[in-house]
């Protein structure tokens, strides 16, 4: 016997037992059947073959068997286009079945079937429901409208739906007027084409924010995220939409009160600063902002991530608010660090006193990342605040007291800072550095270090046996170190030529000669030429007067942060970049911008 | 004795015979499968899939399964023969031009292996409409004489309701006596 017995069995397999459940008379052996097949589709297995089997279960009154049957056909008809047409007939009767769940049910399921042979012969049904008398299923095809457009954006606006769903921004029911608004937004976003038959306009945002109060949590969602796109036409209609919309920013949900952040975070760019009105608007923004800290973790981090855009925004909304953005113990790294970032942005001389103390704790913490950032951020509030400076310093030369290896270095780098912000103060502290200088391992504390010893060369006595003991390993050390020592080497002779003279030769040579990196090469040829032509024109260059550096360095430039703020509660502001740059097939897209500032009388042309 | 018998399965028959119609596009298969089960003239679109109802007749349920006509539904009509009891072969009278395929689709039924065993009716629809082909002419055209079928083919028209209620119960009366 040969060996193809293996391949042959007298068992005929699961697929044939079902089947010929699938096609026993006895109804209850044909529901059980049914579900066997759909556990066996939820655990993966392929059960497309019995794709006509099943869908001959689809026409029976029982609701049960029907759902599941409808659910096999939402998994499988897209692998079966062909034999999808054998469902049609059904969706076409149960669409003007007597109980609204089913038609419902029905509709529902025909916009998640992506089949495009069979969507024609679905229009006249959903054109039915869309016009049904029951609110639960022209809500339910409202959705359907949008998963249609996807498949056959064309067919959508020949068959007029776009127009029908315009439409039921007006329908009585505020559950439907949600649903109609998603499905408009859902649609707009991928085509602009359809801008305008769907565009806004006074009316009906007015009709969403009377249906506004009266729906579920997310259909609140859906309209708060729809009038944020709308643009209001002058500073009276954005404040009234404000007013409406404020109650909104009490409710229990995290989401509603994000998405009437957003509304009022771009109506209020239309209002008058210095009004009384958005003065009382900004106090009432910081409670629910504070209240979403209180939530779990994950919702913390993404309130957090919002507020860091708010606050750059608007600083003064949580200026009062620094204490609930202190770091608790337990809380994840991921909010303690946003936590870290939005605290050094609320920093003011009004608080810094308590700050600093906080700072000081969390550098002595376990995790190496927040405490790196903590010391960071003491620099960072020398910097902002002045006269903390000194408070600042002081508590980072405690901290270099530690002899922790990377409180050290960190300290060092942001002390490179302070100095270029504040020259000529706290040089004393230099000689404490130079205790340090072996610890330092880090690229980056190293060359803050090696420019702190050029920038001051001509008070520590002994820069060019410090700058010399670096050169040793000048080829593996990493190019920013290299730049640095070359500068600094530099500079030193520029001090003090008479005997630096060996170094300065010894540095240039190894950059112009032993280098590969082209950086490198070149500001050292820059270096000779100058060294070699005119030392006074050298020294001018090199020793030149520096300009100050900037309070804030890692602010969002001010266009992204504009247009962020359009995307307050989605993942763009989480992300902090423009959707365009994660989400794929958005190019195209609509750049969202706020709204230009406006004065009473003066009216805007709407884009 | 059929009498006796359908009088015991009346009693205690729990069993539907299952039922194809089948046809060509618009020959009037949905007309017949809603006449039969509710007794009215619905209006209908052309089925896109398929029907199927109970239908009561006499003593006996039928599990009647109307299949779309489309030439592009056509192909899946195999998917519903096996266990089938009869086939009502539905033809519209009026369509002289698509005789020809009729017969085709007809023949090609009837090789089913699955359907061997099946009763076959013609039902030589839209009998109301004047100048429509005779029951006879309809036979011509379809060479039922070539068919090893157990078979009959009766004159219907199912906007008015004629000749149903004859070939169901020829139906009926075939089937019980097959068994």
């Amino acid at each position: 016997m040969t060996d193809s017995k293996y391949f042959t069995t007298t068992k005929k397999g699961e697929i044939f037992e079902l089947k010929s459940e699938l096609q026993s008379e006895k109804r209850e052996k044909k529901k059980e059947a049914v579900k066997k097949v759909i556990a066996s589709m939820t655990v993966g297995k392929d059960v497309s073959a019995l794709f006509p089997d099943v869908v001959n279960c689809i026409q029976t009154d029982n609701l049960e068997l029907k759902k599941l049957v409808y659910l096999y056909l939402m998994n499988y008809a897209k692998s079966q286009p062909d034999m999808a047409i054998l469902a049609v007939n059904t969706f076409v009767k149960d669409c003007e079945d007597s109980n609204p769940l089913i038609r419902a049910l029905a509709v529902r399921t025909m916009g998640c079937i992506r089949v495009d042979k069979i969507i024609d012969y679905l229009c006249q049904p959903l054109r039915n429901c869309l016009k049904d008398e029951d609110p639960y299923v022209r809500k339910t095809a409202a959705v359907c409208v949008a998963k249609l457009y996807d498949i056959n954006a064309q067919l959508v606006e020949d068959q007029g739906f776009l127009d029908l769903l315009r439409d039921m921004l007006s329908d009585s029911n505020p559950m439907v007027v949600a649903n109609a608004v998603a499905a408009i937004s859902e649609i707009l976003e991928s085509s602009p084409t359809a801008q305008q038959v769907l565009e806004m306009n006074a009316s009906t945002i007015n009709k969403l924010l009377t249906a506004l109060n009266e729906c579920t949590e997310w259909g609140q969602v859906f309209i708060l995220d729809a009038i944020s796109n709308y643009t209001p036409k002058d500073d009276k209609e954005a404040q009234s939409i404000c007013e409406r919309v404020t109650p909104r920013l009490a409710h229990a949900n995290a989401a509603v009160v994000l998405s009437a952040v957003k509304v009022i975070m771009k109506f209020m760019e239309m209002l008058d600063a210095t009004s009384e009105y958005v003065l009382t608007l900004v106090k009432k923004l910081a409670p629910p902002l504070v209240t979403l800290l209180s939530a779990e973790a994950e919702i913390q981090y993404v309130a957090l991530r919002n507020i860091n855009l708010i606050v750059q925004k608007r600083s003064d909304i949580l200026k009062n608010e620094m204490k609930v953005f202190f770091v608790k113990y337990n809380d994840p790294i991921y909010v303690k660090l946003e936590k870290l970032d939005i605290m050094i942005r609320l920093t003011s001389q009004a608080n810094i006193a308590q700050v600093l103390a906080e700072l000081k704790e969390y550098a002595t913490e376990v995790d190496v990342d927040f405490v790196r950032k903590s010391v960071r951020a003491i620099g960072r509030c020398a910097i902002k605040v002045e006269p903390a400076a000194e408070k600042c310093v002081s508590t980072l030369l405690d901290l270099i007291q530690t002899k922790v290896n990377y409180v050290v270095q960190e300290a060092i780098v942001v002390i490179k800072d302070i100095f270029r912000k504040y020259p000529n103060k706290y040089e004393s502290i230099i000689a404490t550095l130079c205790e340090n200088l072996d610890t330092l391992d880090e690229p980056e504390a190293r060359a803050s270090m090696i420019w702190i010893i050029g920038e001051y060369a001509e008070r520590i006595d002994n820069a060019d046996e410090l700058l010399e003991s670096f050169l040793e390993g000048f080829q593996d050390e990493n190019s920013q170190v290299q730049l640095q020592l070359l500068t600094a080497i530099v500079k030193l002779f520029l001090k003090r030529p008479t005997d630096t003279q060996e170094l300065v030769q010894q540095v240039l040579s190894l950059a112009t000669q032993d280098s590969d990196n082209p950086d490198l090469r070149d500001r050292g040829y820059i270096y000779w030429r100058l060294l070699s032509t005119d030392p006074a024109a050298a020294k001018e260059v090199v020793l030149a007067e520096k300009p100050l550096i900037s309070e804030e360095t890692d602010l969002i430039e001010p266009t992204l942060l504009d247009e962020l703020i359009c995307h307050i509660s989605s993942l763009a502001s989480v992300y902090h970049k423009p959707p365009n740059s994660f989400v794929e097939g958005r190019q195209g897209g609509l750049r969202r911008v706020l709204p230009p500032k406006s004065s009473s009388y003066r009216k805007h042309t709407r884009r | 004795m059929g009498g006796i018998w359908s009088y015991f399965s009346g009693l205690f028959g729990t069993k539907e015979r299952r039922i194809l119609i089948l046809g060509l596009d618009g020959a009037g298969k949905t007309t017949i499968l809603y006449r039969l089960q509710v007794g009215e003239v619905v209006t209908t679109i052309p089925t896109i899939g398929f029907n199927v109802e109970t239908v009561q007749f006499k003593n006996l349920k039928f599990q009647v399964w109307d299949l779309g006509g489309q030439t592009s539904i056509r192909p899946y009509w195999r998917c519903y023969y096996s266990n089938t009891d009869a086939i009502i072969y539905v033809v519209d009278s009026m369509d002289r031009e698509r005789m020809g395929i009729s017969k085709q689709e007809l023949f090609s039924m009837l090789e089913e292996d699955e359907l061997r065993k099946a009763v076959l009716v013609i039902f030589a629809n839209k009998q109301d409409i004047e100048g429509a082909m005779t029951p006879s002419e309809v036979a011509n055209a379809l060479g039922l004489t070539a068919i090893k079928h157990k078979y009959q083919i009766f004159k219907t028209s199912a906007i008015k309701g004629e000749g149903l209620n004859e070939a169901m119960e020829w139906t009926a009366n075939t089937l019980t006596q097959q068994k």
